[in-house]
């Protein structure tokens, strides 16, 4: 850092060419001056927000009155009272589901997408370009393109299947095929992962894939011994950070279940109510803003103890 | 041989990334009839005689009556406006957490850090209350303040600011500039790359985000891109697809030609940053 140096250059001494005396004064008042905008911002949008969403979870609240303290009432009935919330487990199960359906899809197309980049030489920009596509488009959009894709009667991916004799479904209104559904959108988004899958194996020394070769390795046992071990840190970033992604997945599954003006159905029989998808109907349908509140810190504090969890078991085994 | 099957796989797997937007493009050009067909077409072609038959009235339409039109040119204002005004706010942030001694600032950096740890989700019901208390929800400052500055970016400047070498700015000093004038003449000039790949991304984020403006609009005349066209399927317009699509097609273009021109930064910053804000 350059701090020690500049504070040398001003105060040491015998230089003849010192900066003009109250510099140091002057630099606290530019320093605090600069970030003045950016603390204003972390204070009111982040920290204060933070704060008292966790002071809203112990509250009965909407946006029009005043909050009243109920101490752990919403906690409790989020996690017990199934008439009120009659939806919460559900939405519970939902995520977990997609989380572990999307989560590895998306990791295994990724990394192959990445190893078949990293063995080629002509066309890999072209490829990679083309296979980042989907990453860059607005969740809309996205959300958009896919309820057409998967339109039962006329969406393309019905009419191929249709060519080769495989009867369509109704992909978004069958309750068994909605994760599915979602999640392979997830993994044709993939391009973020693959991005930094490729960064990885940039990483990894040719010598020791020679090496592998030299004794007689084939691109399977090549693979298994030596290149998945040795991206076993860009997994273990890949799922942490995916799996946190995936809990909370909400703008894809809001356009795709979106009714009529800005109801949401969260599908048939709620098989795409994902948990922060519930958050919001209570939120800013059901005026339920301190039971919103609290949905937010169950989440915040299951998010810790997955990757807590992640960090003590993938961790070990990769050492 | 074994070169070949690899380029069969990556042709397939392109395929799949790419055929998504050919259909929605196919579609939008489409007259609604010709949409549906047994056999998918790729191409905006009559249904009966098999002849090209592309039509921009779907375009028209959304734009006009759909209301893409509007929401188009407040997508295109509010990045405008907030995706210089951010990064500026960054950058200043930055270069000071990075070179300006003054007491409490390596502390204060280390707390708003923290502040990155929060989910998201966290922080949406309370966000909403602060900006209604501020008097800016359902208005044009809604979209804007609440997102003008980022952690993140704050944190990927200063780390870039850190690496530059200290010895030209420390000689400015001596010449008796001021640290703004090293600022704007020297640091900046020198973090191009940095700049580019934050400003990239933020419009990205921004052009493309859903959440924010959902939650904090109410008026249509308010609605971004992506929220109008989320209006745009919930409508009773939600069944036809040619309308969709061309609304889809409003909201990637722009988009895709961004990744056209700066794929190599794009490509390179997202090993960092992950393209969030």
């Amino acid at each position: 850092m350059a701090a020690p140096v500049l504070e040398r250059v001003t105060t040491g001494p015998g230089r003849r060419a010192r900066r003009r005396p109250g510099a140091r004064r002057r630099d606290h008042l530019t320093g605090w001056l600069l970030i003045a905008p950016a603390l204003a911002y972390f204070v009111v949008f982040l920290l204060y927000p933070a704060l008292s969403a966790l002071y809203y979870s112990f509250t009965d609240w909407n946006l029009r009155t005043e909050a009243s303290w109920v101490g752990l009432a919403n906690y409790a009935d989020l996690l017990f009272d199934d008439v009120k919330y009659p939806h919460f487990w559900k939405s519970v199960s939902v995520t977990l589901q997609y989380t572990l359906v999307a989560v590895p899809l998306t990791l295994v197309s990724a990394l192959a997408q990445a190893l078949l980049l990293n063995a080629i030489r002509r066309g890999a920009n072209l490829f990679r370009l083309l296979l980042f596509l989907p990453v860059v488009t607005a969740e809309a959009a996205v959300g958009a393109i896919w309820r057409w894709l998967y339109d039962p009667q006329y969406g393309l991916i019905n009419t191929l299947l249709g060519l080769v004799g495989i009867p369509g479904q109704n992909w978004l209104n069958t309750p068994e095929l909605v994760i599915p559904a979602l999640a392979f959108i997830a993994a044709w988004q993939c391009g973020i992962s693959m991005i930094i899958y490729l960064a990885g194996l940039k990483g990894i020394p040719g010598s020791i894939q020679e090496a592998a070769i030299i004794d007689g390795a084939g691109p399977w046992q090549r693979f298994w011994r030596v290149t998945f071990p040795m991206l076993r840190p860009t997994t273990f970033y890949l799922l942490v950070t995916g799996v946190i992604a995936a809990l909370q997945v909400f703008g894809l599954v809001y356009v795709i279940f979106s009714g009529n003006g800005r109801s949401v159905t969260g599908g048939p029989e709620q098989s795409g109510l994902t948990y922060v998808l519930h958050l919001y109907l209570f939120a800013f349908r059901y005026d339920a803003m301190g039971a919103a509140c609290a949905m937010s810190f169950i989440l915040l504090v299951f998010i810790m103890i997955v990757t807590a969890l992640q960090f003590r078991f993938v961790k070990q085994e990769a050492a | 041989m074994r070169k070949a099957s690899i380029y069969v796989a990556l042709v397939l797997l392109a395929a799949v990334s790419v055929v998504p937007f050919l259909w929605m493009l196919a579609t939008s050009l489409k007259h609604g009839p010709d949409i549906y067909t047994k056999v998918p077409n790729l191409l905006p072609l009559d249904k009966r005689t098999g002849e090209w038959a592309a039509t921009l009235d779907n375009y028209a339409y959304v734009l006009d009556v759909g209301g893409l039109g509007d929401a188009f040119v407040n997508s295109v204002w509010v990045c405008a406006i907030l995706v210089p005004a951010k990064l500026l706010i960054d950058a200043l942030a930055a270069y000071a957490f990075a070179r300006i001694p003054f007491p409490g600032r390596d502390k204060l950096f280390v707390i708003m850090l923290g502040g990155m740890m929060v989910p998201a989700i966290t922080l949406l019901v309370p966000r909403i209350h602060v900006t209604q208390s501020l008097g800016m929800f359902d208005s044009g400052w809604g979209l804007i303040v609440p997102n003008i500055a980022s952690v993140l970016d704050i944190f990927l400047l200063r780390q870039f600011f850190l690496s530059l070498p200290g010895e030209l700015e420390e000689a400015a000093l001596i010449d008796g500039a001021g640290r703004m004038q090293i600022f704007w003449r020297i640091v900046l000039p020198l973090s191009k790359p940095v700049l580019a790949v934050v400003t990239i991304t933020s419009f990205l984020f921004h052009w493309n985000d859903l959440v924010w403006p959902l939650l904090v609009t109410n008026d249509p005349e308010l609605y971004t891109l992506p929220l109008a066209l989320q209006q745009l399927v919930a409508s009773p317009d939600g069944g036809r697809a040619y309308y969709i699509m061309a609304g889809a097609t409003l909201a990637v273009l722009p988009v895709i030609g961004v990744l056209l021109v700066f794929q190599r930064r794009i490509l390179q910053g997202i090993a960092f940053t992950g393209l969030k804000s």
